[in-house]
């Protein structure tokens, strides 16, 4: 488990990261979303042991980042990919993970197994012996993933997996997030892809220096929207809008172009009067369905409120 | 503090040195230029024109020994005289000792101790001879140094400062690129993360830079020492190098500088983030050799063994003292937080 307690990082008289309260379960994808300077990487450094805490405290694993001796121990147990590969780039793929699996103590026959495994999972085990230097971004990154898991870490720290990458190289990295997330790993993901925080992760944190709000993608959608229901017309006539509103039920009603976005309290009851009313008025309805609000809502509703 | 992971540490950083051309060129340039091109282009044409001092090769027979006697013109050969007064002689493949020799000719003979007033003394082997409106042509002065044999010793000491100044310059050059290279390349985070602590990061930095620095400052110093006795030993009379002084400066206080060396390049990279502003800080280092290099040509004293021992003792004392300051500057949040 990652605990932290009122975690708070100045920089001089910047506050980075203010009284963060967190608690990730093991074997949970956690996201954190926020824009940039929002306090994401200090985080991640903090918990990696990189830097100490201004105040407030963190565990992971039981472990105390604070404490020397355990921040030593935390180390040996996470994994970390941060925003830029940092590859030893005249050095090839597989010695750049040799060496590090040397630093983690990985004994040298399970050595060769696991980054052979691993590189053949990421497709690069042709490229092997290429040095990094010669890589795309995709690769590189892909290399650097490999690094941080050349030691099968229960926890892992993602700063920003996809950033930079094209497509083609964010899927291969997102697919192999999602096969990570199977394995029942802890990850922490910082991302400014609101899509993969979405697919990947069990929950998300908005941060914005601090922990704006935190839940599953529903149930941050849930605490500033009720249910709304689209409805689709061929044309709004006078009065619908008004004979919709005083429908019990109905909480507001708003008019985009030839819809109707009506918020409902419970749709299975609201919804078939909906459609009678504007049948009865001549309403010709073409659609009904439900409003989604995806996180990109609730980040810009957020960080809006911030502002 | 784990030797293995030290271990490991240096090991990849050498590897990264060997496909880095610059490293390459200052590890085997600068020692070919010291070790090889600079005695031969100084000490050869030297040597090519200096008078060779070793003693004639004289064969004097132990048959006629005249002690305390006085000769008064006549030539003399095979002739041994201790305690005489010799005056308007010819000799010839004689041994004079504690001699008083006036208005003679001496050739092809050893003379120690004695004076030479009015006379000549030619290719002949001499000690402690005083020579009073004399003239001595082609001698070979024993016992002592020559004025050519004083340069030249000088001159090797002179040439064996840079095999000090090789361990001060070559770690400016290696250290700019693993320490400022990691950061440009921002490679420290990720191995900052690993279970490695701060102090075992920074041995195994510092002993990618001290191996393979003090391996070409040794392996120079093999054909150096070879070439100078080739060079030397004809004028000299025997093979200069190596000497006790030299081998406490190339084997205690060379070491000791490269020490010095790394620790003062690592508190630079933590500084600057470009790697020639690296160099051209860090290559202040050379400072203390140069002030040796002054006061060995200056004269203020000469470089004998316990001077060496002296100066060792001294700059492995700075080296405890920089180390410690270079062990607060690589931390883990000092490089991550405050490394530009």
């Amino acid at each position: 488990m990652i605990e932290t307690r009122g975690l708070t990082r100045k920089f001089g008289t910047i506050t980075a990261v203010d009284d963060l309260n967190l608690k990730i379960r093991d074997g949970e994808v956690f996201g954190f979303i926020g824009p940039n300077g929002a306090g994401k990487t200090t985080t991640v450094r903090m918990l990696c042991c990189l830097i100490a805490p201004t105040s407030g405290s963190a565990h992971i694993h039981g472990l105390d980042i604070s404490k020397p001796e355990e921040a030593l121990m935390i180390r040996g147990k996470i994994g970390l990919l941060p925003e830029m590969p940092g590859l030893y780039e005249s050095l090839s793929a597989y010695r750049n993970l040799d060496f590090y699996a040397q630093l983690y103590d990985v004994p040298k026959g399970v050595r060769e197994e696991r980054i052979q495994k691993l590189l053949q999972t990421l497709g690069m085990w042709e490229r092997r012996d290429d040095p990094v230097g010669k890589f795309s971004k995709g690769m590189k990154q892909k290399i650097a993933m490999a690094r941080a898991l050349v030691h099968e870490p229960d926890y892992l720290f993602l700063d920003e997996p996809t950033s930079g990458l094209d497509p083609e190289a964010s899927l291969t990295v997102r697919n192999y997030l999602l096969d990570l997330k199977k394995e029942g790993r802890t990850i922490f993901i910082n991302t400014h892809n609101l899509d993969d925080a979405a697919r990947l992760c069990d929950r998300v944190g908005v941060m914005s220096t601090r922990l704006l709000a935190v839940g599953t993608p529903d149930e941050l959608s849930g605490m500033f929207w009720g249910n709304t229901t689209v409805v689709r017309l061929r044309h709004i006539a006078p009065g619908m809008i008004d004979a919709v509103s005083s429908l019990p039920g109905v909480t507001g009603v708003k008019q985009e172009g030839s819809a109707m976005l009506v918020d409902v309290g419970y749709p299975e009851d609201v919804n078939p009067l909906i459609t009678k009313t504007l049948v009865n008025m001549g309403g010709e309805v073409l659609s009904m369905g439900e409003l989604k609000r995806g996180l990109e809502d609730v980040y810009i509703k957020l960080l809006g409120e911030r502002r | 503090m784990r030797l293995d992971r030290i271990w490991t540490v240096a090991r990849k950083d050498m590897s990264e040195f060997r496909t880095n051309k610059y490293i390459i060129y200052s590890l085997v340039l600068m020692p070919i230029l010291i070790a090889v091109v600079l005695p031969t282009i100084y000490l050869a044409p030297f040597t090519m024109f200096a008078q060779p001092n070793e003693p004639f090769d004289i064969n004097i027979p132990d048959t006629d020994i005249r002690i305390g006697e006085t000769f008064n013109e006549g030539t003399f050969a095979n002739v041994t005289f201790i305690n005489c007064n010799l005056e308007n002689v010819v000799a010839e493949n004689c041994r004079f000792e504690s001699c008083e020799i006036r208005s003679s000719l001496v050739r092809s003979s050893h003379v120690a101790n004695t004076t030479v007033i009015n006379g000549a003394v030619m290719r002949s082997n001499v000690l402690n001879v005083t020579f009073d409106g004399s003239v001595g042509s082609d001698t070979r002065i024993l016992g002592e140094d020559t004025e050519q044999e004083g340069f030249l010793f000088q001159f090797i000491g002179f040439l064996m400062l840079f095999f000090i100044l090789i361990p001060a310059i070559v770690p400016t050059v290696i250290a700019s690129y693993t320490f400022v290279g990691e950061k440009l390349n921002r490679s420290l985070e990720p191995l900052l993360a690993t279970p490695t602590t701060d102090a075992e990061l920074l041995a195994g930095k510092s002993l990618s830079i001290f191996l393979p620095t003090m391996l070409v400052t040794w392996l120079s110093f093999i054909p150096f020492v070879l070439l100078v006795n080739f060079l030397a030993t004809p004028i000299i009379g025997h093979a200069p190098l190596p000497d006790l002084t030299w081998l406490i400066g190339v084997f205690v206080l060379a070491p000791l500088f490269c020490v010095m060396s790394i620790a003062l390049n690592v508190i630079v990279s933590s500084r600057v983030s470009d790697v020639r502003a690296s160099q051209q800080i860090g290559s202040l280092v050379v400072l203390p050799v140069v002030a040796l290099f002054v006061i060995s040509l200056s004269g203020l004293f000469t470089l004998g063994p316990l001077v060496m021992l002296a100066i060792s003792g001294a700059i492995g004392l700075v080296d405890v003292g920089i180390a410690y300051l270079t062990l607060k500057t690589f931390q883990r949040e000092e490089i991550l937080v405050r490394w530009k």
